[in-house]
């Protein structure tokens, strides 16, 4: 830099200091009045989560389906997958240019949404009592609520299950395990009969969460695991953890052929070794059950789902089920709330939600009758009667808890597979990521 | 009065540029130091003045060290390689008598570089790949399976297959740009020392290192600054785990904001970011200045 210059840049910096700094926020919008009559004209801008295969097409045919509909509307999709939505999210947030309609994970996720004034207040259109929210069921309507307001509208349910191939449990000799010891002691079996047990890929770190979610659901007791989410009263101490860590760590060590190796494996690969027969069991979310046994050698009589088995005396809960809705949130500041909650009454019409519930799509709604053993796969319904009937859903790890806190346990459970640290470690690291965060 | 009204002219003309560099070059250069002294919710939108707390947090970071020394390990690995390893093979193939194989060898050792980081990242990923790699395999058909590993689940391998694979993307580029400073080169100079009877590794010595110390210089601190932009490659092959191993100053920025929702924080380590760079720059200004050679 030439040293005229400096100067100069020393006077743009002081400036644009002080003007950021006196920001002191962006002011909150006018409260939008949901249930006002839609004006059926403009462009109402969507985020969703649906890129690729199979589930791109739905909102591209829901999208054409409304504007036939309504002529003056014209519906812009900006499509991104489970990955590049945080991304593309908060990029759109920090800028100030969050579409009209965008998709929401619950709890710590959602919550940011809410408390930042980002979130339409929809209670008059979905609150429980109404026509529209009785058409959910209350479980997917609480999941959004916040101090007695209900904010999102649930698209889809969605549950965590080990999916196994019943005829590689035949041939090994092994029946579906009840304790996660039996779990364990069936890996040998499996092996023996030329399968990998446990297909398992944690390149993205946040398979080993949804285990580690569900282990510590059975080993730490809820208020404990609620209060410790929260860094303000997180102590983190609770032996449970260290127990889950262990549990997880024997499962990976002795029910996966890649071992401390399997952060070198995309979780699709893992996905694809038990579509494609070389694996008896994946650990998978209802939304990747029909995509399990579409076109791959696993038909869809052959595969079997079951909770992640209960370890022996866990101090937890073992009727939990780890599992959550997702669904949409309406922007506060869009001058289109009352037509975007139209299209999303469209889009979660019996008609619409039973589509949504159908192969290829395999997303079961959140609307009552949608999921039924006709219009839904065999698992998927199984799937969705099982979350329905647990008496409470473990929420994901990375998106409960507040995201310094996720990150810890993410590079912790990296950690925890590669031997890079011990339960203990990988507790100690996460304790002081809660404490930093409070 | 017609100097003075050139140069008004001459400033009006450049006023377009000068306005568009500063909006979108200079203005979040400075933006960004604004940021990084703030706590930025940018949900609510709310932002508070935290003065220095941000680059206090640096200090006491162990993954921002790690970092910092991951993209130390990057440039020291990428000057031996892309430089030094890229003068001696430029200089190989220079040497090599049939035109035709010049540059049938400058084709071969470019073509990595013609393709995209994130490409070869992809590329390398599934060459590194546990259970399906050829790497792995390859290993096993030789009769070294006990080798064999997850090069990038490790924390142990994942850093310098990540450098590895950016070695061979980068490596034919400094050794085109090598071969192209050797053949300015005067062939008068080689023959009369090869007439004094100098041998083809005293002619590298004594003439080829000497005259290409200008591109030399140039590619060092080009290789230098590159080792402290590295984003892509990390992204796609590791994401900067396993257990924050990989992470590099500019994937721990984008975790930092992006996962981490710390815009602060990452913004204080775009600044130190950019004090690095801006200083191998700066370097670089100095040194194209007084190391010029002519001949």
């Amino acid at each position: 830099m030439r040293p005229r210059a400096l100067p100069t840049f020393a006077a743009l910096l002081g400036t644009l200091t002080l003007a950021a700094c006196s920001g002191g926020g962006t002011p909150q919008a006018p409260a939008a009045d949901a249930a006002a009559p839609p004006e059926f004209s403009g462009t109402l801008s969507i985020l969703t989560k649906f890129a690729g295969d199979p589930t791109g097409p739905y909102f591209e045919n829901l999208a054409a389906a409304y504007q036939k509909q309504h002529p003056q509307v014209k519906v812009e999709l900006i499509q991104e997958t489970d990955q590049s939505v945080k991304d593309k999210l908060k990029t759109l947030t920090a800028s100030d240019a969050l579409p009209d309609i965008y998709f929401t994970w619950t709890g710590n996720w959602a919550d940011n949404y809410i408390r930042g004034g980002r979130a339409a207040d929809l209670t008059k259109v979905i609150g429980p009592d109404t026509a529209w929210g009785k058409t959910f069921s209350p479980g997917s309507l609480a999941a959004f609520a916040r101090d007695g307001k209900y904010y999102g509208i649930p698209l889809y349910g969605n549950g965590k299950f080990m999916g196994y191939s019943k005829s590689a449990f035949a041939k090994a000799g092994v029946a579906v395990p009840k304790t996660f010891e039996e779990l364990i002691a069936a890996c040998g079996p499996l092996r023996k009969a030329g399968y990998e047990p446990i297909a398992f890929g944690n390149k993205d770190g946040w398979p080993a969460l949804h285990y580690l979610q569900q282990l510590f659901a059975y080993n730490v007791p809820d208020a404990t695991l609620q209060a410790d989410f929260d860094p303000a009263t997180a102590k983190l101490a609770h032996p449970g953890y260290v127990t889950a860590l262990n549990q997880f760590k024997t499962l990976v060590g002795q029910c996966t052929d890649t071992r401390e190796g399997t952060n070198g494996v995309l979780y699709s690969s893992a996905q694809e070794a038990f579509a494609g027969g070389k694996a008896a069991m994946y650990y998978q979310e209802i939304l990747e059950f029909d995509n399990a046994t579409s076109g791959g050698k696993l038909e869809p009589d052959d595969f079997g789902i079951f909770p992640l088995p209960v370890p022996a005396n866990a101090a937890g809960d073992p009727a939990v089920l780890e599992g959550s809705p997702e669904g949409y949130l309406i922007n506060a500041r869009s001058p289109r709330v009352a037509l975007a909650v139209d299209f999303m009454k469209f889009a979660t019409s019996l008609e619409n939600a039973k589509t949504l519930s159908a192969p290829p799509y395999g997303q079961p709604s959140t609307v009552v009758g949608a999921v039924t053993e006709e219009t839904s796969s065999k698992a998927v319904h199984e799937g969705m009667q099982l979350v329905n009937k647990a008496p409470k859903l473990a929420v994901w790890l990375d998106t409960v808890t507040v995201p310094e806190v996720a990150d810890a346990w993410l590079a912790g459970g990296e950690a925890l597979v590669s031997g890079g640290k011990t339960a203990e470690q990988v507790l100690d690291s996460v304790r002081r990521a809660s404490e930093s965060a409070r | 009065m017609r100097a003075t009204l050139r140069r008004t002219l001459g400033l009006a003309w450049v006023l377009p540029a000068l306005v568009l560099v500063g909006v979108f070059v200079y203005l979040p250069l400075v933006q960004n130091l604004g940021f990084s002294t703030l706590e930025w919710d940018i949900y609510s939108g709310s932002q508070e003045f935290a003065g220095l707390a941000n680059y206090a947090k640096l200090a006491g970071d162990p993954v921002f060290w790690s970092s910092l020394g991951n993209n130390a390990l990057y440039a020291a690995i990428s000057i031996v390689f892309q430089v030094l390893g890229a003068l001696l093979l430029a200089a190989l193939i220079e040497g090599v008598r049939s035109q035709r194989w010049q540059r049938a060898l400058r084709a071969v050792y470019f073509i990595p570089s013609a393709i995209s980081l994130t490409v070869a990242g992809l590329l390398f990923y599934f060459i590194y790949e546990p259970n399906l790699g050829p790497l792995n395999h390859a290993l096993r058909a030789a009769g070294l399976g006990e080798l064999a590993q997850a090069w990038l689940g490790q924390e142990s391998t994942a850093m310098s297959a990540i450098i590895a694979m950016s070695q061979w993307q980068g490596f034919g580029y400094s050794t085109l740009l090598f071969a192209v400073a050797i053949q300015r080169i005067p062939a008068e100079i080689y023959g009369a020392a090869a007439i004094d009877g100098v041998g083809p590794v005293g002619r590298f010595f004594r003439i080829t290192v000497p005259l290409v110390r200008e591109m030399t210089g140039l590619m060092a601190i080009v290789t230098l600054s590159g080792a402290f932009q590295v984003f892509n490659e990390v992204m796609v092959m590791t994401g900067g785990g396993p257990d924050n191993s990989t992470q590099v100053l500019g994937t721990w920025l984008y975790r930092s904001g992006f996962v981490r929702n710390d815009f602060g924080y990452a913004a204080a380590i775009a600044t130190v970011l950019f004090v690095i760079t801006l200083g191998v720059a700066v370097a670089q200004l100095w040194f194209t200045r007084r190391r010029r050679v002519e001949w």
